[in-house]
């Protein structure tokens, strides 16, 4: 990518970044951004921004960074580019985990967050179980196979844990689903943080066999990659980043599948280079699509999976156009 | 006597035109009487004519014997579809005793069962807990799409469904059975008497009347309470996150209001609407009511600490059985939110 697209894709970030911290239904002045930000809080506007805006901004931009840099490392791995976090049984077994928590009327704070990544935890583990036992084809294929497998078992027991809920639990665990990053606090900002910050760098250390898997199995096994041991590692990390995403703001589609796409269209030749700019453009869409969310429909919100939708197709489809 | 009997029917049909029907009485039921019968006098005719009278005199003995068992099943049809109401799915309710009901509306078990008629009820939904001995009665499932088979097992003469449209194939499908079904809404304070009065028509039992009327009096008792000045501006919180809160529509809006309180999001129409805390901030209410839990989110989450009357303490716990649903305790319910609400209308 150029120096040119890398500075517009960060003039991007900040500029919707600021427009996210000065919109909402509650006015705020300049200078309660900048006591905000700065913690002098107070009681006013100032501690609307500090305590649920900057919280939302920030949970918007991990979120949004971490499935996009886990949507390039799984499409490059698997070749395959309608490959995303989802495909991999990530969301279902974390919608299951948070399905449970809420049934179960758990009431810490953090309870469905860790219930959400103990779920896709397990997911995850069960695809790398049931595509080792497939023998010598435990490779990419065997492991997108036994996610979309583990994904439809996960969505089969959701609908029938819901088919007997109060219709108040039904209607909170389908919101989860849709994504929301309107329960965003500092805690869960923070945790999601250092998982992210971990699994980026261990994503970007794998870069180069990243760019191998990306050729073929016989070339990268050429090249002196363990194809299968390699493939596993990446897509373990890829999985663990998108399962703390969804256990933080629920289901937030499209993202991982749309922005790898869109980096390389924007010109992202190596895996390292797609990654970054696929976390800077994933932050950039995620907290502008929760702006549309606040605002289009105030004083509901609307579910951030679908505008992230919303606003990805049309922007992936004229880059498509451009790119041709 | 063919042309005669040709003559006597439009005569006959006259006749029940002409009769006034009652209330609420069902119209194509009795259309499609009618046109049975007159099918069935066309067909007479015709056979009468054809089979040349005098030589199939013993067929024609047959026919009118046909003739005369559609007629008097056609009256006992009629008499039984004598609907005593129209519920809220737009169906005709026939009146007729109730000794085996099952109610899959919980606002219909807490009115039946105060009312006495615990020993009619031979089916519930998991959620009706109340009033005592309501949890003896055999658990239907959660009462939203219900088993029809597992409905029909129990061998109701009535069953009682809450008018949702998850429910309305279910009662199409009991009505296809045979079985008799009342659907109606019970989310205002209002359907409580409504449904009493269509269970009344339709069972004539009136004692389900007496107790909606006590628990409505109650309610009006509450509502003339000294004004609380100036009114409270409440939010009800419902879950979060997201946040739902009781919007216009909802019976605990209309709580709030009785108990002498504004809604501070009674500009919103819906039932529930889904807002942001901000939207809170910006409303700024007096007093925010919520469940346990909720009561417990609000108070250990930061977000909420930018609502002025989080800050300062005035987060009240609401008792979710009595609040739950517009029953039999709606009295019991405005008073409880009245003490709630009204201490700090005395502090101001």
């Amino acid at each position: 990518m150029t120096v040119r697209v890398w500075v517009a894709l960060f003039v991007a970030l900040a500029l919707v970044a600021a427009v996210a911290l000065v919109t909402g239904p509650v006015p705020v002045a300049l200078a309660d951004v900048l006591a905000g930000l700065r913690g002098h809080a107070g009681n006013g506007a100032a501690l609307v921004v500090h305590n649920i805006r900057l919280p939302r901004v920030a949970l918007g931009l991990v979120v949004g960074a971490g499935l996009a840099m886990s949507g390039v490392a799984l499409q490059a791995t698997t070749r395959n580019p309608l490959a995303e976090p989802y495909l991999l049984g990530v969301s279902g077994g974390a919608a299951v985990g948070a399905v449970v928590a809420t049934i179960a009327g758990a009431s810490h704070p953090m309870a469905v967050e860790l219930a959400a990544f103990a779920g896709a935890g397990i997911a995850v583990a069960a695809v790398v179980l049931v595509a080792s036992a497939s023998g010598a084809a435990a490779g990419s294929p065997a492991l997108v196979m036994a996610g979309v497998v583990i994904g439809a078992f996960a969505n089969a027991a959701i609908l029938v844990l819901l088919a007997g809920a109060p219709s108040a639990m039904v209607r909170d665990a389908l919101w989860w689903m849709m994504g929301s990053l309107s329960g965003a606090d500092w805690r869960t900002v923070a945790w999601l943080a250092v998982v992210a910050i971990v699994a980026a760098g261990e994503l970007l250390r794998a870069g180069r066999e990243i760019d191998v898997l990306s050729l073929g199995d016989d070339a990268a096994a050429a090249l002196g990659v363990e194809v299968e041991r390699a493939t596993r590692r990446v897509f373990l990390v890829a999985a663990i980043l998108a399962a703390a995403t969804v256990a933080a703001a629920g289901l937030v589609g499209f993202v991982g599948l749309v922005v790898p796409a869109i980096v390389r269209a924007l010109g992202a030749r190596s895996s390292r280079e797609a990654l970054l700019g696929a976390a800077v453009a994933g932050a950039a869409l995620v907290v502008a699509a929760d702006i549309v969310a606040r605002v289009a429909r105030a004083p509901a919100e609307l579910p951030l999976g679908a505008v992230t939708a919303l606003i990805g197709v049309p922007f992936f489809l004229a880059r498509m156009r451009h790119a041709r | 006597m063919a042309s005669g009997l040709a003559r006597g029917i439009p005569a006959l049909m006259r006749t029940r035109r002409s009769t006034s029907l009652p209330q609420g009485y069902s119209r194509h039921r009795l259309s499609a009487a009618s046109a049975g019968f007159i099918g069935a006098a066309v067909f007479v005719v015709r056979a009468a004519r054809m089979a040349r009278w005098r030589q199939t005199h013993a067929e024609l003995r047959v026919v009118l014997a046909a003739l005369l068992c559609l007629a008097a099943c056609g009256r006992g049809e009629m008499g039984s579809a004598v609907a005593a109401t129209v519920d809220d799915f737009g169906d005709s309710v026939a009146a007729g005793p109730a000794a085996r009901i099952v109610s899959l509306n919980p606002v219909a078990t807490e009115l039946l069962v105060t009312a006495g008629y615990r020993d009619r009820i031979v089916g519930r939904t998991h959620w009706d807990r109340y009033p005592a001995g309501a949890d003896g009665i055999p658990d239907l499932g959660d009462g939203m799409a219900p088993n029809v088979e597992v409905v029909l097992g129990a061998k109701p003469d009535l069953v009682i469904l809450y008018a949702s449209p998850a429910n309305r194939r279910a009662a199409d499908a009991l009505h296809s059975a045979g079985a008799r079904t009342l659907a109606i809404r019970t989310d205002r304070i209002a359907d409580l008497r409504r449904l009493a009065s269509a269970l009344a028509a339709v069972t004539g039992d009136t004692a389900v009347r007496g107790v909606a009327d006590s628990a409505t009096a109650s309610v009006a008792a509450v509502r003339n309470l000294t004004p609380l000045d100036p009114a409270p501006r409440v939010v009800w919180h419902m879950g979060d996150p997201p946040l739902f809160v009781a919007g216009r529509g909802s019976y605990m809006g209309e709580l709030i209001g009785v108990a002498g309180g504004v809604n501070a999001f009674d500009d919103l129409a819906a039932p529930s609407p889904q807002v942001s805390i901000e939207e809170v901030v910006r409303r700024d209410p007096d007093l925010i009511l919520a469940g346990p839990k909720g009561a417990a989110r609000i108070t250990q989450n930061a977000a909420w600490r930018t609502v002025r009357a989080v800050r300062e303490g005035r987060v009240v716990v609401y008792d979710t059985a009595i609040v739950g649903h517009p029953g039999v305790r709606i009295g019991e319910a405005a008073r409880h939110v009245r003490n709630l609400i009204a201490p700090l209308a005395a502090r101001r």
